[in-house]
């Protein structure tokens, strides 16, 4: 709230993102791809050495050099035009959104059915200063709305402000008449002189700027917020290295070897061989393998998770760097995985399904990469401060590694072992006061835990093998996302009693469940906090 | 034959009419293949061929026993706080679908739902998961289901 200058305001009129948005697309990369592709093949092409290129012979350079500029001109005002036509404004109730060239597009979404506000800072973006920012909603695929691009400073107020709206807070009364002359100002406050200087300050700092803690001036101050956990870099390489890719590339020179020693292959002709089809096929091939490795570490390098006010706050990103904030009690599952490779360390894959970010694992749904055992713990935790259970700890660790019906788990009958030979006696379900917990896996650890105000419904199933068995699967139905939560081999009577006891413990948890407006709940409603506008 | 029983509603089974609903279109892809087997049959003077037409009859008339068997198998029931749907035989399921958790009801009826006054009723919930379609609802009683579950959804409506 120091900032020199006009302070920016979330606009209530329309209003155009920052100018410099068509400028930042991803079409920019592309453009890099492209010169960069020019660069590799001029050589042959102008030759006329490489008959791929042979189409292109045909036109003299000049020519070719006159039409990329000309498509490229095109691309640029197509982006400026988009841009022109793309405008925003945000409510006491809704973030509007209005574009398209060809049809007009009005999208609203509605504040009291908010999931998720991310500032998302793409390479282009972050070295600039810039982020966009995504607002997800419930209500099925696309129903979010994408504000791309604004200042860093103005998006983190936006946000904030958002997620103030969002809880509850009512903004200051006199917001409206101030932004009769909002305008298009408003979505360049400081001008460039003083983006220029912010720049230069952050450029003056890179450690903070490659890890996402930038600090940023903002008009609306962000709700205080609390480190849980953070994921060193070390943990995070040895993750992936303890990984099947890894394992795989691993393997590799091995079968060669032994391709050579028994079966007589030629493996240097092979490869020779394999290399000489197609570089681009290679190129392919590996971008494939290497493509694992690469959202891996992008998705959970500097990856800090944190609590406030505004719910969970999550920082991750290499190139692409994104703060999430998932309000209270938005997340409607857990998994904890712990891959066969990680056992001897105790590590563990958290991701989560929160309605509106859809099936993007990689990016959005994870919870925490890699973590050790005592943060599974916390980031449980995190998610459900109370699991309804009077030794959380305890019931989590038979939840994480126990077998049987220790710590008061049921598990499957012994009929199950006809058609889960290893893995029958490592599950289990089990219910706490908040939450499901359903266990698996004997080499490959797997827990979910579904709190019970979140299940949308349930199913029972069986087929004929598990009917002759008598066994039975419950499904716990959550929110789209990657968690798909089942309770698979229960003898029928169990599955049958779990059925309706999970029916009535989710219908006892949606009488309590946390309302929509979280500052609500306790009170705060109107009461001026930290995150409240500043004129 | 019912494995759950539920402890507070009537099952209310889906209407008969809904096997034929379903053995129409079955029997007229079919019939064609079996239609097409003996023309060939015929013209090409290959008898062999007349065991398309057996096949597809043979098809028909399994398809036909599984539709009957299916059919009588669904049901749905109106509990206090949940709707629950029954579905499958061979492979059965119960689905228990929270009033407060609906999104919205579809009802839907092709040509010859209409003719034979039959619809589908459909729910969705915030979960793609959530498999809870009831077929073969008498066409009046679909709208009153459709309009019942709608004012318990909103008299319930629990967020996500």
């Amino acid at each position: 709230m120091t900032a020199e200058g006009p302070l920016y305001r979330a606009p209530r009129e329309w209003t155009h993102l920052h100018p410099v948005s068509p400028f930042l697309g991803g079409w920019a990369i592309l453009g890099l791809l492209l010169a960069y592709w020019i660069h590799q093949f001029l050589p042959s092409w102008v030759d006329g050495g490489d008959d791929t290129f042979a189409f292109f012979d045909r036109f003299p350079l000049i020519g070719l050099i006159v039409a990329a500029t000309l498509g490229f001109a095109l691309t640029m005002a197509v982006s400026v035009w988009q841009w022109r036509r793309t405008q925003f404004r945000i409510g006491d109730d809704a973030v509007y959104l209005r574009q398209g060239i060809v049809t007009q597009q009005q999208r609203q979404a509605r504040l009291d059915r908010l999931q998720a506000v991310d500032v998302v800072q793409p390479l282009l973006a972050r070295i600039f200063g810039f982020a966009a920012i995504t607002v997800q909603v419930a209500g099925g695929q696309k129903s979010g709305i994408e504000l791309k691009f604004l200042r860093l400073g103005d998006a983190e107020a936006l946000r904030n402000e958002i997620l103030a709206l969002a809880a509850g807070v009512k903004a200051g009364g006199d917001a409206p008449e101030a932004d009769a002359m909002a305008g298009d100002a408003a979505a360049s406050s400081g001008g460039i002189r003083a983006h220029l200087a912010e720049r230069a300050e952050a450029l003056a700092n890179p450690e903070a700027l490659l890890t996402g803690r930038e600090n940023v001036r903002t008009a609306v101050a962000a709700a205080e917020e609390r480190e849980v956990y953070s994921v060193p870099l070390g943990r995070l390489l040895g993750s992936i290295a303890l990984s099947g890719p890894t394992i795989f590339l691993l393997t590799l020179p091995f079968a060669g070897l032994i391709g050579f020693v028994f079966f007589q292959l030629d493996v240097v002709a092979a490869v020779a061989a394999i290399l000489g089809t197609s570089l681009i096929a290679i190129v392919t091939a590996l971008a494939g393998l290497l493509g694992y490795f690469w959202t891996r570490l992008n998705g959970g390098f500097g990856f800090t998770a944190g609590i406030s006010v505004d719910g969970l706050r999550l920082r991750h990103g290499l190139t692409e760097t994104r703060r999430q904030t998932v309000p209270p009690g938005r997340v409607a599952a857990i998994r904890l995985y712990q891959p066969f490779l990680w056992r001897s360390r105790d590590w563990w894959r958290i991701t989560i399904n929160v309605a509106g970010y859809g099936e993007d694992q990689e990016s959005v749904s994870v919870l925490h990469p890699v973590a050790t055992r005592e943060e599974a713990l916390r980031a449980v935790w995190l998610v459900l401060p109370d699991l309804g259970d009077p030794d959380p700890h305890g019931t989590l660790g038979y939840a994480l590694h126990g077998t049987g019906d220790e710590g008061g788990f049921t598990t499957s009958p012994e009929s199950a072992r006809r058609v889960d030979p290893l893995q029958w006696r490592f599950r289990g379900v089990r219910a706490t006061d908040r939450a499901l917990l359903i266990r698996r896996g004997r080499w490959e650890r797997e827990l979910f835990v579904v709190p019970h105000e979140r299940t949308q419904s349930l199913g029972l199933t069986q087929g004929p093998v598990r009917r002759a068995l008598g066994l039975a699967n419950v499904e716990v139905h959550s929110t789209q996302g990657p968690v798909r939560p089942i309770a698979a081999h229960l003898a029928v009577d169990d599955a049958v009693a779990l059925l309706d006891a999970q029916a009535a413990r989710a219908r006892e948890g949606r009488r309590r469940q946390t309302p929509e407006q979280w500052m609500s709940a306790v009170g705060l409603s109107g009461a001026p906090t930290e995150g409240d506008v500043h004129g | 034959m019912s494995w759950y029983e539920s402890a507070a509603a009537p099952w209310n089974p889906v209407s008969r009419k809904l096997i034929t609903a379903r053995i129409v279109p079955l029997s007229i892809t079919l019939g064609l293949v079996a239609l097409g087997g003996t023309v060939a049959a015929l013209l090409a003077d290959e008898p062999w061929l007349l065991a398309v037409t057996v096949g597809a009859l043979v098809l028909a008339a399994w398809g036909s026993w599984v539709i009957v068997r299916q059919v009588s198998a669904h049901a749905w029931a109106e509990g206090e706080e949940d709707l629950l749907v029954r579905k499958g035989r061979m492979f059965r399921s119960v689905t228990v679908v929270p009033y407060g958790r609906m999104q919205f009801v579809d009802v839907k009826a092709g040509p010859l739902d209409r003719y034979l006054g039959i619809a589908t009723v459909q729910l969705h919930t915030a979960s793609p998961g959530t498999d809870a379609s009831i077929a073969g609802v008498p066409a009046e009683e679909a709208a009153r289901l459709r309009d019942r579950l709608t004012t318990r959804g909103e008299a319930r409506l629990a967020g996500l």
